[in-house]
Order: C-alpha cells, then structure tokens, then sequence
C-alpha cells in the first residue's frame, strides 16, 4: 500500500483521533475527510484509516478528445486573487492551476502542493512543492513562485483582494503586506509558513476560487491576455456575455497527467443563456449544449424527465436575508436596534422558506451561518419562530409603523424564498415592499441595501465564512455588523485546530449571532446539476467549481 | 433631388445630435456614474473613492465638455501620475498610461468626428468592433425576418382585400388581427412551448438561437424569425387588405371588368400596383419596429444582436455604447425613411420629392 500521508511522514495525530472519531459515529463522513486531509493525510489514507470503501475514479471511461459544450455566465476575467465569481474563476482554471483542490466528497487534493505537514497548534506550516512542473511558457516552477503567489495574496490594500482575508494570519497589520518571516523558502521545493496566530483554514483557504496560482510576470492584467499558467488548456476567446472557449494546450506537457489523469477533451466551450434558468433548459432541449453550470428549483424536474443525468451536491450554500446594521434610509438607521432584527428573525418560519422558496431541496438552517456539515458545528437548537412575540418586539423598538423594503435579484430560487419571507413578515403585521432588481443592476449595490436577501456559496471550514462576512470592516461584510466581542471570539475559534474545542466557542459565536439579530437564514441548498450520457467527470461540486482536467466525453 | 437629400442629412444629423445628447445627459447622471464606478471599479468603494475613480476618468468635467470631447470637437481630457518616479499620462486618447514624452505624440482628439467610437466598459471592448458584430447578426436575422413577413403579408391583403367580405377575407382577417394583437414575448413563448419543448413534445425546432449565430440552420432560426415576423405580418395584411378593397371598388376596375378581362388579370395587372402604394411605407416603418421587436427576441432566444447589445449596456450604465446604439438606430429609422419616400415617387407617380 503507498503511504497514508502525502508527504511520507507520520499520520498527524488529530487525524488518528478523528478517524476513531468517526468509526464512533461522532464525526460525519464528510467531515472526517475534510479534516483528515488538511491535515495531510492522503486522500486513499484517509479512506483506509477511516475504514472506508475507495471510490471509483470519476473519469474512468472518458476518451480522449472532444468538445464539451457548457451553458454557463460568461463574465469579464479579473486578477484571480480579486475574482468575485465561481463563473470567472472556472474559466481560468484551464490554465491556472491552485495548490490545492477541494473535492466534492469534502477532502482536499493536494495539486501544486505535493503535501503539507502542520504543526500541533497550528502555527508552522511546512509546504512541499511539486516537483517536475512547468509554467507553459517553459520556466521551471518553484518554490518561490508559491512565496510570490502568497505575498500576493497578502497585499491587503490592493482594491478588492479578497485573498487578503484568507491569509490575514501572514499580513503584517503596519504595512498590509507579508509580514517578515511568516513566508519562508527553504529549498527550490519547501517553504514554510508561519501565521502570527494558530490559524486552521490557510490550506482550506488556498483551494479557494481566487487562489489561482500565477506566473511571477503577472502584473494585474486581463488574465486572458497574458494566459501563463500551469495547466493543461489555452484560452482561444472570450467574449463577455457570450462564450469563452479554451482549448488543449498541444505545446505543453502538464504536470497532472501522469498523477491525476487528465486532461481529456481538447475543446471546452462555456457558453452564457443569460440568467433565466428557462432558457438554460431551453438550450438543454435544443442540444445546444452538453453541460448545466446548474440546475434550479423546478427545472430540477423537468431535466430529469428529458433523460439528463442528476448529479447533486450536499453544501453549506446558503442565502441570507440581512438587514444592514449602519444603512440609512432617510436620514435614520433603521435597523441599528438589535431588536428590530431579532423581530424580522422571529417572525420568519425557516422551513416554510425552504419549502417555497426552494421545493424542499436542501435542510432548515438556525440563523447563524454554520452548518452541521461543517466540523465545528454546535447545535444550538432551532431558530425561534414567534410572529406575535416579534410584533410585540417591534413595537417597544417604536418600529411597527416602519415600511421595511426587501430587495432581492431577479431569478427563481432568491426571489421566491425573498417573497416567502416578504409574505410572512406581512402576516405577522409588519409593512413591506419587495424591490426586485435585474442581476446587472442588482449586484452593484449588494452590500448596501439596507434589506435584502444574497446568496453566500460555502466553504469548508464553519469559522471561514464568518471571518469573511461577520467580522468587523471586512469588504464583504453586507450586515454592516461591529461587535468586538463577536470578533474577539472568532478570533480564538480561528486558533483552535481541534474542532471538538472549536465547537465549544462556536456555539458562544452562534448564539452571539443570533441574540444580535444579524441574519434571517432560512435553510442550506443542496445544489444541482444536470449533464447528457455522454458527459464524464462533470459532477457537480460543492462550490461550482468545474475542473477542467477531470471531464471527458463517454468512450 | 439633390436639395432633396441634403435636407434630409441635416435632419438625420440634428435629430442624431439631440438624441445622442438625452442619452448622454441621463447616463451622466451622478447616480448612473457612482453605479458605473462600482460595477468597474469594486463594490465597496466609499464615496470619496467613488469621486477619485470618476475624476481619474474624466466623468467628473461638465457635460459640455465630456459632450463635446466624444463628439470630437475638443481635446480629450488628459490626467498625470507619478508610477515609480517618473511622470505618466492617461487620457482618453490613451491606451492606459502611458510616458509623457508618448502622450504628446497622441491625438489630441478622439470622438466621433474622428472615428473613434469609445470603448465599451461591460464586454471590455472597442464599441465599434461590437456594433459591427452584433449589427451584422441582427441584420441576418431582420434579412429573414422580412423575406418570411413582406411576401406573406402582402399575399394575405391582397387574397383577402381582392373581394370584401367574403368567406376568404372573414379567415384572413381573423388570422392577421390575432397575430398582430399577439405582442412577442406572448407569441415566443407560446411557439417555444409548443414546438421546441418536451411539455407539447414536437421538438421541432430548438428554443434558443445562440448556435444560429454562427452556423445559422431551419432548425435553429425559424422560430425567432417566425416570432418576429407573425407580429408584423398581420399588420402590414390588414393595411394591404384595406388598400385592396379601396382599390377594387375604383371606377377603372370596374370598367376594366365590364371590357370582360378576366379576374386574375384585373387583380394583377391593374390593381396591384395601386394597392401596394399605402403598405409600402408600413413595410419601411417596419424597419425601426424590428429594431424595437428584436430586442425582446433577441433575450427570449439568446441570440446576442443588436438589441441584445442594447439590453446589456443601459442595464449596466456603459455610456459609450449606449450612445452608440442610439446613433445607429437614428440613421435606421431615417434612412428608411428616406428610401420611404423615393420609393413613392416611382410607385406614384403624382408625388414628386421636390
């Protein structure tokens, strides 16, 4: 049997402990991977430890060659590290590859990474670099290219990085870039890291969408106009709005065939229906394409009838209609009192959400952004639900008489659930408007609408999302939520490496959440996908990723 | 003649500047250019970014100027930073920034006038370069929008209108005011459902038409072509139908069948041309209507022409674009105008242009 571990070194301890764990039923089988991983722990390791069957290679049976047709948005490719979409990031990854990929069964693949070995509080990070990887233009690929790539990521004032909150651990707070030595090179193929605090989710963090990794001549271009990477495939156009095609690099042998298989097609075309999900099923019954980005509420069904094959993923994605805490509308802040959101919260049935807005496909959620797929989840009961307890709170907020105006996209499952939860704020008194705006308009203003739904994608880790959405003065903090004592706790879940201590916090921040009022969450998606016969590897992933190497057409 | 034509350019240059300048009026709206600066820049910018983004760009001069600046009859705007030490310019006559010493050598004005369209802040691209495209498409589909429309129109007003109220004209009739009382986005969406999807189960044709932008079939095209099409058909068969049956009660058709020629020859040869005078201008006007038709079709079958161009950039503010869609669909309307009325001179010949 080849090593458990990706490095050849010793299995981590933690992992041990989870595997036992696990075989007790305490952990999930999902979680078990997610965490063995990280920790290093090869993927066919943590199979073995935990006792569990390997799974098939998805892309066994593909041949090679092919075009694959892909009904997905096509929109203007921005510098990875600021890229605001799952859609930008897909295309990109045909010729940037990450370090690491998280997969759908919740493990983490190391990719550039040959492996990672973590220290027991998590404060030293030594990262083993592939070795035998070129860039496409024929340089050799290093270790200081992966120095590069992180200190690109901690540029923190470079105007919408959001990496920079994912390894805000290495950012040295005076300056906003890499603090000295947190990033070390220690051989063409090592380099160690080392976080200021114990911090758990920088491999998670590194499998994210903008974490591709670029070329050191990358200067914050169109990515498109200047397609250096790694990977197996070449941009040939792109069009924004209307298709975006790559194609098999034929000048470049890439590093993943002999480890991963792949790549298989020589053509993938990403082509944009706009975003009425009837005309992706349009484009489905017309044969215009092999391929969905997704499948949404009723359409499920009816793909389903037409002989398309179902592929689902179980995710902590999720949508949360937030009020904003520091919006104002007419010269007041309306919902600074925390008890005029408590009020909003209270008055909304999750599972009648769930039910409307999303035809039961995904589990009730409890307002507090963490779920129970995610390794710290503690439960901490149901959200309350009290219409006339909600009302009552809103009149001592001297609020009853006060429109509220719920603004939402324009799509199928966003708008419905908005109007759900418009519909029962309206039954238990309250008086709302609902402003539906186009996606183009929409997404323009998405942080600073004083009321209004977003959907939040997952990511591996509970404490990740909250650091990127809850905490104060974050770019992505639509709730306009400032409590120290809510940053101060998430700060010390973010030091924990052990989930089971983790979780004792988590239920503190959880509870915090709520009694403050900050999100209505009604319930996390499982998420859909639909493809031909004919299509392989295609399964649809936790966060939308597509893996370009991995799809293929049937032999 | 001559005369004739020079008026009208005046006209379509007039009406081109007033139009283009509501259109730039309300884009540059400071609402439009913080949405602008948003969706560019980052969602997040705080106000005073928002004003440093936009006077970094030039949206921040009166509109006079900015006005005057796309047109081409002043100087673009020009900017200078300091990059690593030494001095650049960015300008709109500039290809990002650039050294002073390069800028100079730069025209110093870059608008309409001069040929230069604008760049195109959503598809990331030069206006004229998607204008060209996008027209060109929207034009293929107009093309068969009325080689399917004019003959068919006209053969069901002159079948209908050849003898009023008969079984025939009740028929036609029926047919042509229901398709024309049927907007698009009703009658797409019904031809979709019925001969393009599972739910009827024809599966005739293909409910989207992105494919039949390059490699353009029966299959993938008809639908919208038909779409598009049924709605002016039964409009342009009612004028035809009113004009035929005025015709034939003239005091020459009657004559003409008392000196025995047979019906068909009447209806051919002595009544058509008569009758085709009042639906040839509905045919022209039916110009600027497909352009406005074309945009609800072009969205409902993803087919990304003109008017799908026009959807894209007024829902993201892309003033430059926006501007440019105008201009052209004032030289459509005029143009079509203008051959309007020099195609009434030869069909009748009492009018004259002068």
């Amino acid at each position: 049997m080849t090593h458990p571990t990706i490095n050849g070194k010793p299995v981590h301890p933690a992992a041990r402990m989870y595997a036992r764990e696990f075989r007790e039923g305490k952990l999930s089988r999902r979680e078990f991977l997610a965490r063995a991983t990280s920790l290093g722990v090869t993927a066919a390791g943590a199979y073995a430890l935990g006792g569990l069957a390997q799974p098939a290679r998805a892309t066994e049976g593909a041949r090679d060659g092919g075009t694959l047709r892909v009904q997905m948005e096509v929109r203007a490719l921005k510098d990875p590290r600021t890229a605001d979409w799952s859609q930008i990031a897909n295309i990109y990854r045909g010729w940037l590859d990450y370090l690491v990929e998280y997969q759908a069964d919740g493990s983490f693949k190391p990719m550039l990474l040959e492996s990672w070995e973590i220290n027991e509080d998590a404060t030293e990070y030594r990262l083993q670099v592939r070795q035998g990887v070129t860039w496409n233009n024929g340089d050799a690929f290093t270790a200081e290219d992966v120095a590069h790539n992180i200190r690109r990521w901690c540029e923190r004032d470079v105007e919408a990085n959001s990496m920079a909150a994912r390894v805000a651990s290495l950012i040295d707070d005076e300056t906003g870039l890499a603090r000295e030595g947190a990033i070390e090179v220690t051989g063409d193929h090592e380099l160690i890291l080392r976080p200021s605090v114990p911090d758990i989710t920088l491999i998670a963090g590194f499998a994210d969408y903008p974490a591709a990794v670029v070329h050191p001549s990358y200067n914050g271009e169109n990515p498109v106009d200047v397609p250096i990477g790694t990977g197996p495939y070449l941009p040939e156009s792109h069009e924004v709005g209307i298709r975006s095609v790559l194609v098999r690099n034929p000048d470049h042998s890439w590093w993943g065939t002999e480890v991963y298989g792949g790549p298989h097609l020589d053509r993938i075309e990403y082509i944009d229906f706009g975003t009425d999900p009837a005309s992706w099923l349009a484009a489905a019954e017309s044969e215009e394409v092999d391929m969905l980005y997704e499948s949404v509420g009723e359409f499920i069904e009816i793909l389903d009838a037409i002989g398309w094959t179902k592929s689902e993923a179980v995710t902590a994605n999720t949508i949360v209609i937030r009020p904003n805490q520091v919006a104002e509308v007419e010269g007041m802040r309306p919902y600074e009192d925390a008890r005029v959101r408590r009020a909003l919260a209270m008055a909304v049935d999750n599972s009648v959400c769930l039910e409307l807005g999303y035809s039961g496909l995904g589990t009730v959620a409890e307002n507090h952004h963490v779920c129970p797929i995610h390794p710290e989840y503690a439960d901490i009961g149901p959200a309350p639900y009290d219409p006339e307890g909600a009302m009552a709170l809103m009149e001592e907020a001297g609020m009853a008489d006060y429109e509220h105006e719920l603004v939402s996209i324009d799509d199928d499952w966003r708008k419905n659930t908005t109007d759900a939860v418009a519909a029962q704020l309206r039954d238990a008194g309250m008086n709302v408007r609902r402003t539906v705006l186009p996606g183009s308009t929409f997404w323009n203003d998405w942080t600073k609408f004083p009321f209004s739904s977003t959907n939040w994608n997952m990511r591996p880790l509970g404490v990740q999302v909250l650091a990127l959405a809850y905490r104060s003065g974050e770019a992505w903090n639509e709730c306009g939520y400032a409590n120290p004592e809510f940053d101060s706790k998430l700060a010390e879940a973010l030091s924990i490496a052990d989930a089971d201590q983790r979780r004792e916090v988590m239920a503190e921040i959880e509870q915090l959440l709520r009694d403050d009022g900050v999100i209505i969450q009604p319930y996390w998606r499982s998420i859909y996908r639909h493809y031909t016969d004919q299509v392989v590897g295609a399964d649809m992933h936790p966060t939308f990723e597509i893996h370009a190497y991995k799809l293929g057409l049937a032999a | 003649m001559g005369l004739f034509f020079l008026r009208r350019l005046g006209v379509m240059i007039l009406t081109a500047l007033c139009l283009t300048f509501i259109v730039f009026f309300l884009t540059n709206l400071y609402p439009n250019l913080e949405k602008l600066a948003k969706t560019q820049g980052n969602m997040r910018m705080t106000d005073a970014e928002v004003t440093q983004w936009l006077d970094n760009r030039g949206y921040l001069q009166p509109m006079p100027v900015k006005y005057a600046q796309w047109l081409g009859v002043a100087p673009g705007w020009t900017r200078e930073f300091q990059q690593d030490g030494q001095t650049v310019v960015t300008g709109r006559c500039l290809d990002g920034a650039v050294p002073a010493a390069e800028a100079a050598e730069a025209p110093r004005f870059c608008g309409i006038l001069q040929g230069d369209w604008g760049y195109s802040t959503v598809f990331r691209d030069s206006v004229a370069s998607i204008i060209g495209t996008r027209l060109g498409l929207t034009g293929y589909l107009m093309f068969w929008v009325m080689l399917l429309m004019v003959p068919s129109a006209l053969l069901l007003g002159v079948l209908a209108g050849m003898r009023e109220g008969s079984r025939t004209d009740r028929t036609l009739s029926t047919f042509a005011i229901t398709t024309t009382a049927t907007p698009e986005y009703v009658s797409g969406v019904i031809l979709i459902a019925v001969f393009a999807s599972s739910a009827v189960g024809l599966r005739w044709f293909k409910g989207t038409a992105t494919a039949a932008m390059e490699n353009p079939n029966f299959e993938n095209f008809f639908l919208p072509v038909l779409t598009i099409a049924l709605y002016g058909m039964g409009y342009i068969a009612r004028m035809t139908r009113a004009s035929m049956a005025e015709v034939m009660t003239a005091q020459y058709i009657r004559t003409a069948r008392l000196k025995g020629v047979s019906f068909p020859n009447i209806v051919m040869k002595h009544a058509l041309r008569n009758a085709l005078i009042a639906p040839f201008t509905v045919i022209m006007l039916q110009f600027p209507w497909l352009l406005n038709g074309v945009v609800i079709v072009e969205t409902l079958f993803n087919y990304k022409g003109f008017g799908w161009t026009l959807v894209q950039a007024a829902g993201n503010n892309d003033i430059e674009l926006l501007l440019a869609v105008s201009v052209v669909s004032v030289i459509v309307v005029l143009v079509t105008q203008l051959i309007s009325d020099i195609g009434y001179v030869y069909l009748n010949p009492r009018i004259s242009v002068t």
